[in-house]
């Protein structure tokens, strides 16, 4: 008898072959499934919960898909697509997800009769690729318009991107915070994380308003702060990034006293220390001091005596915040506090915010800064309108920067998916079919929009499909008449950089998943489980 | 809820695959199952606040894990010790929490108001209306209904002169608390607490000058507002004097002990002769720091951290009275009341430094050796204290909630000074005016509106059940004479008085509280209607 031959370790996973390609098809197939519903203005949310307890309440694809815990190594590609989306364009990241599972369902039947599968990648990849160039070609290019026309723009590319979220009765009062938002950052660059966002527990969403500068909470106090000034005009400001505090500067070092006369010394110079380093920040003129380290009960004290105001505690976040708009340095040391270490604003005011009290930096010189406070009911309320907002501020950002636009509510999908078709009858070969498969799958945006608003898809979608046909380019799903509409028209916009990332994306992803054909998997692989055994893509060999 | 997980999704050869880590043991609950169980979960913890609406409410024990008892009618109360382990459950808590930081008082009206807005929202689900819609339909009812509120609102002014009838409003408030056996005292008590307090122009009240201090034993009669600060702590001493008049006080951080460095140290103490010297030493700082405090003028000493009994001996001796270890806080509001410094070192004591007062004193409670210090007649009286006596804990303990809505009322009054008439006469009114706007609607959002004038009803119809009223027949007839006079003013008559003119009875809200109400219970239903899936681990949701 011949000897077994044993490459692989014992219990490794394989799997391989056509087999092996359907059941990835079908396990993505299902991922696609959860977050389905979530698609357009009648979109609904998920609650998870994670082993923790902890609840999510979410309408945001990236966000569901990466609550969801995957560990299928197939389906795991449409997370990431999901997350480069979310990084990319912040945007879309739902409608990337469906369109690549919907080209997987669509392409299933092709690898099932046994097309090889590599030629049904080279069909994606020039479907895609003819997808992005009719996006860019019917994009409408929005350049040197006023600044009025541009903010009216932006919002209305703000509001689509929120309309299917839990704060769309609100969009617009916060698309107009978000333009607000953006456009008050430093114009090339629109950094990102110089808006900040606050969330306080009750009140309206109306409430929610926008800070043209720093806002943070207001910190640990000790005794003395109630007694310092809370609102100041044209003050400076002294960032700091170190304690001011009464301790022991080295906590290795021990002082070795030898008589009772030296013991006084000591003490004093101790409390010499912490006052050199208090008297030099009253004598540069500082009438602020932000700490991003605890700031003490005698240095609260000492700046009360003296009509300063303190914050100890700052976070890392909101003290570069609030350096990059105020200007100054954050100081490790106060020895040589040059009047330009300073940072200067026109008006500080602590404000209350509901529950909480809040230090409010405005008019800043230096720029570029705003805060946003948001209020809302309950915690997990206030969690979604941050990253709708999030969502909202990304848009706005991609469309200040690239300032094309097409029509959402499933118009552009339609058009693609006409484009692809008529483009497959002008070829020859198995690529027909599989050009006509794919653009059967753009499809599936526009009847996604329908089936969640609880429309008949398939009579929006032949009314659709004859309106593209008669060169109507911009007609789509209209969720509020059950009909279809000139979306341009109607203004629901959304940057052309969403749909060319995500078809890229989508068409991309759905290649990766045709070209495997084997995965192997290794026992360790699945070490990290908490259940050994379980979790992996198939059970154990033996 | 076809596929997963709960139930194991097969490939094409019957081998089931796994997708998400522990499938198995997850729970998933979709679409309409989803809401139902939803909408059921809100409605209970509703119904459980349901019975301590209002005036004739009745309270709730709870009685937590390691046995504490908490009686107390207090909606956020309740809700904060059930210990909610369902989601929506915990949402439910949020809203009442956000009320409560925001407003104080209305937080069991929040949670029975969303719990009807549910109910409502469950037959519209049946009738097959889309949740989202209905959830829309919800959010512009309501904005209708905060239109209303607006018209039918009245000013109130808010300043020293209109004492009489912000009692009033307290009243209210506490009309359905335990402190209603002395409803009149309680009452003045929080009223003058805030005008005392309150910066009427720029109509901002300072909670943190408030304190609300509760000690067990004697009457509730015998709860009183201190203008100054109440401690509780004695001298350090019992033969310092128990009462002192036109104090001055060193306020002090600093211990009363000879200072030590902070860094490691070691005193190197060779001979008796150099013990004797340390001994000396310290004895003389004693006298040193005690010379201090009495040449700055300072005839007591309010000190943060302890000393030990030979230092409280010296002071005796040297009569110089002195507090110790008083809280953080506390120093805070000494120093605020009395316009004193807070000292961190006796070195800078100046006389300028001290706060003074005209009265301190001792009280003493009862047979047992409780005692608090009060300290009265200071030079600002915007500090103030609220002493709360009653029988036992748990009524000291609700009556200081009670007092906390009280105060928070009054303070909304003084931020916002409109206010609409209570006992379900606002409901009543908006709830008519909603229905109203439901007619000229021609849209599906007519059932929406509708519903929400129906669920608006349902605060009226729980005063009346609580109070013992036949509901039904109390809402129709309010209904129908609101409708007929025009008179937004009448409500339920709950205490018997026999009249339904609210404004007569003197029974107010702040406009601000009731819209904030309806905002919140609004956005937290549309919050859960939005939900159509649900994931959790097996055992989180029943």
């Amino acid at each position: 008898m011949q000897p077994q031959i044993l490459v692989l370790k014992e219990g490794t996973d394989q799997s391989q072959g056509r087999p092996q390609l359907i059941s990835n098809i079908n396990a993505c197939q299902l991922v696609v499934d959860a977050v389905r519903t979530t698609l357009g203005p009648r979109g609904m949310d998920k609650l998870i919960v994670d082993h923790n307890g902890k609840a999510v309440i979410s309408n945001d694809g990236a966000t569901i898909m990466k609550l969801l815990d995957i560990v299928h190594p197939a389906a795991k590609t449409l997370v990431d697509i999901a997350k480069s989306q979310d990084a990319e364009v912040g945007d879309g990241t739902t409608s990337v997800v469906i369109l690549a599972g919907e080209l997987l369902k669509r392409l299933k039947p092709f690898v099932e009769e046994g097309v090889h599968p590599r030629i049904i990648v080279r069909a994606v990849r020039t479907a895609g690729q003819l997808a992005v160039e009719r996006v860019k070609e019917l994009a409408v290019k929005i350049e040197n318009r006023s600044p009025e026309e541009q903010r009216e723009l932006l919002s209305k590319c703000a509001s689509t991107a929120m309309s299917s979220k839990l704060i769309h009765q609100q969009k617009g009062h916060f698309s107009k915070m978000v333009v607000d938002a953006v456009l008050s950052l430093d114009a090339p660059l629109l950094p990102l994380d110089m808006i900040g966002i606050k969330k306080v527990a009750g009140g309206a969403l109306e409430d929610s308003f926008l800070v043209a500068g720093v806002a943070f909470k207001k910190t640990f106090s000790y005794a003395g702060f109630e007694m310092q000034p809370k609102s100041y005009t044209d003050c400076k400001i002294a960032l700091l990034n170190i304690e001011l505090e009464l301790k022991a500067e080295r906590d290795n070092a021990e002082v070795r006293v030898d008589n009772v006369k030296e013991y006084q010394k000591v003490v004093d110079a101790e409390w010499q220390i912490l006052y050199d380093k208090l008297a030099a920040l009253h004598a540069s003129g500082a009438q602020v001091v932000l700490s991003k380290l605890p700031i003490g009960d005698v240095a609260t004290q000492y700046f009360a005596d003296r009509d300063m105001f303190c914050a100890g505690r700052v976070t890392e976040e909101d003290l570069r915040r609030t350096q990059r708009a105020c200007g100054g340095a954050v100081l490790s040391s106060v020895r040589d506090l040059a009047p330009a270490a300073l940072g200067a604003c026109a008006r500080f005011d602590e404000r209350q915010v509901g529950g909480e009290r809040y230090n409010i930096f405005t008019g800043c010189p230096a720029a570029k800064t705003c805060t946003m406070i948001l209020r809302g009911g309950a915690e997990q309320f206030l969690e979604e309108t941050e990253r709708s907002l999030h969502d909202a501020i990304m848009i706005v950002r991609r469309t200040i920067k690239n300032d094309a636009v097409v029509a959402g509510g499933g118009a552009i999908d339609m058009e693609i998916s006409k484009h692809l078709r008529d483009y497959s009858k002008s070829i020859a070969g198995k690529e027909q079919l599989l050009i006509a498969g794919v653009a059967r799958a753009f499809e599936a945006i526009p009847r996604q929009l329908c089936d969640n608003a609880g429309f008949d898809a398939t009579n929006l979608l032949n009314k659709l499909r004859q309106k593209h046909h008669q060169g109507e380019v911009w007609f789509g799903v209209d969720i509020q008449k059950e009909d279809i509409a000139d979306n341009f028209a109607s203004c629901v916009w959304e940057p052309a950089i969403v749909k060319t990332n995500a078809i890229t994306a989508a068409c991309e992803a759905a290649a990766q998943i045709l070209s495997i054909d084997e995965t192997i998997k290794n026992v360790k692989g699945g070490g990290d489980m908490p259940a050994p055994g379980r979790g992996m893509g198939r059970p154990r060999m033996g | 809820m076809s596929m997963f997980p709960g139930t194991v999704a097969f490939d094409e050869f019957g081998r089931p695959f796994i997708i998400l880590r522990d499938q198995e043991n997850q729970k998933r609950l979709t679409g309409i199952d989803a809401l139902k169980s939803h909408i059921q979960a809100a409605r209970q913890i509703a119904s459980i606040l349901r019975t301590s609406l209002g005036p004739r409410g009745l309270d709730k024990m709870m009685v937590s894990s390691d046995g504490e008892v908490t009686v107390t009618n207090d909606g956020a109360t309740i809700l904060k010790l059930m210990d909610v382990e369902h989601q929506i459950g915990k949402l439910m808590v949020q809203l009442a929490q956000s009320q409560d930081d925001e407003i104080g008082d209305g937080t069991t009206g929040v949670v029975v108001l969303a719990g009807a807005l549910l109910e409502q929202a469950s037959n519209l689900i049946d009738k097959g209306i889309h949740p989202i819609r209905i959830a829309d339909g919800f959010e512009m009812a309501a904005a209708a209904a905060l239109t209303h509120l607006d018209g039918i609102s009245e000013a109130f002014p808010v300043n020293k002169n209109t004492r009489e009838n912000l009692i009033k409003v307290a009243m209210t408030t506490l009309g359905s608390k335990v402190v209603v056996k002395c409803h009149r005292l309680m009452a003045e008590i929080a009223v003058d607490a805030i005008l005392s307090v309150a910066d009427l122009e720029k109509r901002d009240v300072n909670f943190e000058l408030i304190k609300v201090e509760g000690k067990v034993g004697g009457r509730m009669e015998d709860s009183m507002l201190v203008r100054g600060v109440v401690i509780d702590k004695t001298m350090s001493h019992p033969q310092m004097p128990k009462v002192l008049k036109d104090v001055k006080l060193a306020i002090l951080t600093c211990a009363f002990e000879p200072p030590k460095p902070k860094t490691k140290h070691k005193l190197h103490v060779g001979s008796a002769e150099e013990y004797r010297d340390l001994r000396k030493y310290e004895h003389e700082k004693f006298l040193e720091m005690v010379k201090r405090v009495k040449d700055a003028g300072a005839n007591l000493a309010i000190c943060q951290w302890g000393f030990d009994d030979e230092a409280n001996h010296l002071l005796l001796a040297e009569q110089l009275p002195a507090v110790r270890w008083v809280g953080g806080p506390e120093m805070e509001l000494i120093a605020i009341a009395t316009g004193g410094r807070i000292v961190p070192r006796f070195e800078e004591l100046t006389p300028d430094k001290l706060g003074s007062c005209g009265l301190v004193r001792e009280l003493t409670f009862g047979t047992s050796k409780d005692e608090m210090l009060v300290i009265e007649q200071c030079s600002n009286s915007r500090a103030v204290t609220v002493l709360v006596r009653g029988g036992n804990r748990m009524i000291v303990e609700e009556a200081k909630r009670s007092v906390h809505d009280a105060l928070c009322i009054v303070r909304s009054l003084v931020q916002d000074s409109r206010v609409v008439y209570g006992g379900g006469a606002a409901e009543v009114s908006c709830s008519l005016a909603v229905a109203r706007a439901a007619d000229k609607l021609s849209s599906l959002d007519q059932y929406s509106y509708r519903a929400f004038a129906d669920a608006l009803e349902s605060v009226p119809l729980a005063l009346a059940e609580n109070s013992g009223l036949s509901p039904i027949d109390t809402l129709s007839e309010v209904k129908a004479r609101q409708a007929a006079e025009n008179n937004s003013n009448l409500g339920v008559d709950c205490m018997g008085h026999g009249s339904n003119d609210m404004k007569a009875m003197n029974v107010i809200e702040s406009l601000h509280s009731k819209k904030q109400q309806i905002a919140l219970a609004t956005q937290l239903v549309k919050m859960i209607l939005k939900i159509d899936d649900v994931r959790s681990p097996a055992d989180g949701i029943q």
